[in-house]
């Protein structure tokens, strides 16, 4: 199957699993509401019977914010003038791509979703490599007979990633950027550097990237057992296939692209009050959902591309799981075979 | 007396006193030329310098003799100089210890190219007659700040004859130095050298003796002014821009090229060079200012950025011309450092640097900010001449201050700017202005290291990690305090008066707040005692706010004792009480507002001396919000939010909607680390 094909095969899929789109929104929705919860309250506090509420609660107040910055501890500190619009977009891609520390609690709560994530990925390859629907025993099963695989891989992954950011990037983007750039007196060609930085960073993080994500597909599509031999999988699968797959790859980066180039243009500034407070919201989550939907097209893209490029074209995941019934219920079941003394 | 000495000078060279010096310095520093302009300025130290840079090795050969005349009512038996080059001889010299104090170690400090220091290879005095005594053995290293006999910044050299009040000497030196990767805003990086604090400079003899600071961290300089006529030999093509104007150019025999800048009336010079500045030109007009002609040597990729620049020039030389005094020299010349130079944003006389980046939307911060605060340092800094060592504020702060009013005045809106992507990336928030009260005075500085030291003490001593908010911010704080609670005419007359009485002088603090009481007629003692003389932070705050209708219970009017006691509602009136509370140790008198729901509203007004105070009043309208300094004329408050308080709070609604948007944030954020998953 070509990369556009599978493309296209992958938006067909997720198109026809709204609830997984949904689900998995939701899940982020709610990992996230109860640390909005704690962030309301922490400025509702600062705040206080003070007049700068009236500001803040129509437009902004920067003099309120940087009093508040100024005694924030935690969580509180991620909130800042950047979190508005566009600005948290480029806020977080440019502090991913500059390894830029995280607050505490953030890093809990995305390891948290992340393991999250890994869980429900299971039931989310598996919905999209049947590419019928699977009813919610259906996707749990899957979730829960493919978790502790996935997680074995996110292990594998995260280790590596943790020494790419570690070691490899501090060594291109900092120390062997500074050295090129030592004498340099022109911005310009100091930009041209880092971009070629980012360039060569961000091509090893692909390359694990999509090694990590077929081994990842075929832990599921392939019922397989070691998380170890999947990555080998992965990789070899990669490499046989390496246009395809980078073509693919290709086509959800711009897709990816679009959508931030979309939202750059119509993404509100600073919410006002009422109804266009209202709007900002539903406009920031709309971009929230086309994220997901995003994320979940390069799962179901990739999915079709391994599942249309192995020799049996019909190829798909396991069966469905048949669980067994309770012991209750076995034991009736199998009453009359029962022995008591 | 400068006729005196600038006969003796040209005598020197008449009769060909020169002196051995570094092998490829000139054989003797040129005379000081002419003067062209009647004096505006002591003009007691004057310099003569050859100076010859070597790019490859980056050294610079000079040769200088400094005319030297004493204007204090003391004898000096000697002579000291600044040897500022030598805060960067090694990790022990007094600069680089106060830097690791602070807490930044860049690790360009210890790669041996980066370092710099500057070695006295010949110290002569000649005497009136010609003669020339060597003292070169004599000359010792002192650490009259701090002790440190590792510091090599300051030097003195014993005289055989002391130099009375009003006498003059002549002291020709000869120096080599290593110009270090940038420090302080001095320095090279690749073809682009940026050259201050760089020539041996004697220190300023007041009655009470040598006024000669080591070079601390936080702190800059102090210099008595003189004529400064200087040669400076570069390799030919490389562009020159200096202290003052270039009078002629000489092509060498070895490829190099000699500038010759002149400049009076200044107590600095600093120059920079390099073969790939662009040169842009324009002119200040006024129809009652004098013309200033600006030159503008940039970044060939700032070219774009040339006309930005220039305006700023301009509304520095108009505001602080038509608010302060008039700027003199009748030019300014604007240098755009280069990329990583780390020499941006610094001033020198009729000399500055500014800074901006490829990529700098318009309306925002720079290059027009900094622009015009380096260049308002020519007024501030550059003719008030006040000792930036002791007394920082006294050019920084108000400089800041005034900075920020030009911005206001000139290029409102601007917006604050984030960087991203390595910092290449701008982005500009538009849903928050920079104001003045906040970004130009500060105040988010000023209020995490407001405690650090009360700003009387020298500021050579001030922690080294919140000096720059105790002079900048907290200054521009206080001064536009100042100007809410005078006037904005009270304030500029203030500032005017000190401006024309002191300048081409060296005031202290205490002339400034003189000028101040003088100009306004008040005592303002109790003010500057606050704000100057200690480390007091302000906070007030509304404590609670009840507006309650007031029923009286009890015995009223004639109820004979043992009658049930009947309770009697005169009128529906609401007793409304405010208690405002002093939370910080400063003290400064504010009004007490109280707004009812039919927007009539009351105000007192309170010393703010007590903890607390509560102030009451009966209306038959219930109260809606009360305020302390309503009009916000206590900027040095570094809690504003405490300030009102409402019956009716908004905090829930703001928190619901900021909160969502942080929602957003954090959502895209997880999504973005959903890259590893």
């Amino acid at each position: 199957m070509a990369a556009a094909a599978a493309f296209r095969e992958g938006i067909r899929r997720v198109n026809h699993a709204p609830v997984v789109v949904a689900g998995m929104f939701a899940v982020t929705l709610l990992v996230s509401l109860p640390l909005a919860y704690a962030l309301e309250t922490m400025i509702a506090d600062h705040l206080g019977a003070s007049l700068a509420a009236e500001s803040l609660a129509t437009g902004t107040n920067y003099d309120w914010w940087q009093e508040f910055s100024a005694q924030a501890t935690g969580l509180g500190t991620t909130f800042l003038a950047t979190i508005s619009g566009f600005a948290a977009v480029l806020n977080n891609l440019s502090g991913l791509l500059d390894h830029a520390p995280l607050a505490a609690t953030i890093i809990g709560v995305t390891a948290a979703w992340m393991v999250l994530w890994s869980f429900l990925s299971g039931g989310v390859i598996d919905r999209f490599a049947r590419a019928r629907r699977t009813r919610s025993h259906g996707f749990f099963g899957a979730c829960g007979m493919h978790f502790w695989r996935l997680l074995r891989l996110a292990a594998i992954a995260w280790i590596v990633y943790a020494i790419l950011f570690q070691f490899v990037h501090r060594w291109i983007l900092s120390d062997t950027y500074s050295w090129l750039t030592r004498d340099l007196t022109a911005e310009r060609t100091g930009f041209a550097v880092r971009l070629a930085g980012y360039a060569i960073f961000g091509a090893l993080l692909i390359a694990c990237n999509i090694v990590f994500d077929y081994a990842r597909i075929r832990i599921v599509v392939e019922d397989r057992r070691s998380a170890i031999a999947a990555v080998l999988a992965g990789a070899r699968f990669v490499r046989r296939h390496a246009a395809g797959v980078l073509g693919l790859y290709g086509l959800n980066a711009v897709a990816f692209l679009v959508l931030l180039v979309v939202y750059a243009l119509v993404a509100p500034g600073a919410p006002r009050s009422g109804v266009s407070m209202w709007a900002a919201l539903v406009l920031g989550e709309l971009y929230i959902v086309g994220r997901h939907y995003l994320k979940l097209l390069f799962y179901a893209s990739e999915t079709a591309f391994f599942q249309g490029a192995l020799a049996h074209a019909a190829y798909t995941a396991a069966p469905v799981p048949v669980w067994p019934d309770s012991p209750a219920a076995e034991m009736i079941a199998n009453a009359d075979r029962t022995v008591t003394s | 007396m400068f006729g005196r000495s600038t006969a003796l000078v040209a005598l020197l060279i008449a009769s060909g006193a020169a002196i051995n010096v570094a092998p490829q310095a000139p054989s003797s520093a040129a005379a000081v030329t002419a003067p062209a302009v009647a004096p505006r300025s002591p003009r007691n130290a004057s310099y003569a310098i050859t100076a010859r840079l070597d790019p490859a090795s980056r050294t610079i050969s000079g040769n200088e003799i400094v005319t030297w005349r004493n204007t204090s009512n003391i004898a000096a038996d000697a002579l000291r100089f600044h040897l500022y080059y030598n805060a960067w001889r090694n990790t022990a010299s007094t600069w680089m210890r106060e830097r690791r104090l602070s807490g930044r170690t860049p690790e360009q400090e210890y790669e041996p190219s980066n370092w710099g220091w500057i070695d006295v290879t010949n110290i002569r005095v000649i005497g009136v007659d010609g003669s020339a005594g060597d003292l070169t053995s004599q000359l010792r290293f002192i650490a009259p700040d701090d002790g440190n006999t590792a510091d090599r910044t300051v030097a003195e050299v014993p005289l055989t004859r002391a130099i009375g009040p009003g006498e003059t000497v002549n002291v020709q030196i000869a120096w080599s130095a290593h110009v270090p990767r940038t420090f302080a805003r001095t320095g090279a990086v690749g073809n682009f050298f940026f050259i201050a604090q760089w020539f041996p400079k004697i220190g300023v003899l007041e009655n009470s003796g040598w006024n000669c600071h080591q070079f601390h961290v936080s702190t800059e300089f102090f210099a008595d002014f003189g004529i400064y006529d200087v040669r400076l030999t570069v390799p030919r093509g490389w562009i020159v821009g200096a202290t003052g104007v270039e009078r002629d150019r000489r092509d060498e025999a070895d490829g190099t090229t000699t500038h010759h800048y002149y400049q009076e009336d200044v107590h600095d010079f600093a120059w920079t060079t390099s073969p790939d500045l662009v040169e842009r030109r324009a002119t200040f007009e006024h129809p009652s200012l004098p013309r200033a002609d600006l030159r503008l040597l940039l970044q060939k990729e700032h070219v774009g950025q040339a006309e930005r620049h220039f305006e700023a020039a301009r509304a520095a030389l108009k505001y602080y011309g038509e608010w302060f005094g008039p700027y003199p020299y009748g030019h300014l010349t604007i240098v755009d450092p280069a990329w990583q130079s780390a020499a941006d944003g610094m001033e020198y006389p009729t000399l500055i640097t500014a800074g901006t980046s490829w990529l700098q939307p318009s309306h925002t911060e720079d290059p027009e900010d900094v622009t015009v605060h380096e260049a308002g340092h020519q007024f501030w800094y550059g003719i008030v001449a006040t000792n930036e060592f002791e007394n920082a504020w006294m050019d920084e702060g108000i400089n800041t201050f005034a900075t920020a009013r030009v911005m206001q005045e000139r290029f409102a809106p601007t917006y604050t700017l984030k960087r991203y992507f390595g910092g290449f990336i701008p982005y500009r928030l538009l849903d928050f202005p920079r104001t003045r009260e906040r970004d130009g005075d500060r105040l988010g500085n000023y209020r995490t290291g407001a405690k650090g030291d009360a700003q009387s003490t020298p500021s050579w001593q001030y922690w080294p990690g919140t000096a720059g908010s105790i002079t900048y911010d907290k200054t521009a704080l206080w001064l536009h305090t100042l100007e809410r609670m005078l006037g904005w005419d009270v304030l500029q007359r203030i500032l005017s008066t000190y401006f024309m009485r002191f300048q081409f002088k060296h005031p202290k603090p205490q002339d400034f707040f003189d000028v101040a009481g003088e100009v306004s007629g008040r005592d303002l003692t109790w003010f500057f005692d606050q704000v100057y003389r200690s480390s007091n932070v302000f906070d007030y705050g509304v404590e609670t706010l009840r507006s309650e209708t007031d029923s009286v219970e009890g015995f009223v009017d004639k109820s004979p004792p043992g009658t049930t006691p009947r309770v009697e509602l005169k009128q529906v009136l609401y007793r409304t009480q405010v208690v405002v509370r002093r939370y910080g140790e400063g003290i400064f008198p504010v009004d007490v507002r109280v707004v009812f729901e039919n927007k009539e509203e009351v105000r007192w007004h309170w010393d703010g001396r007590d903890r607390w105070k509560m102030f009451e009043v009966e209306k038959p309208v219930r109260a809606a919000f009360a305020q302390v300094d309503p009009d916000r004329v206590l900027l040095l408050d570094v809690r504003y939010t405490n300030n009102s308080f409402t019956l009716e709070p908004q905090s829930a609604r703001a928190a619901r909607k900021w909160s969502l948007a942080w929602l957003i944030w954090l959502q895209d954020h997880l999504l973005t680390y959903g890259f590893f998953v």
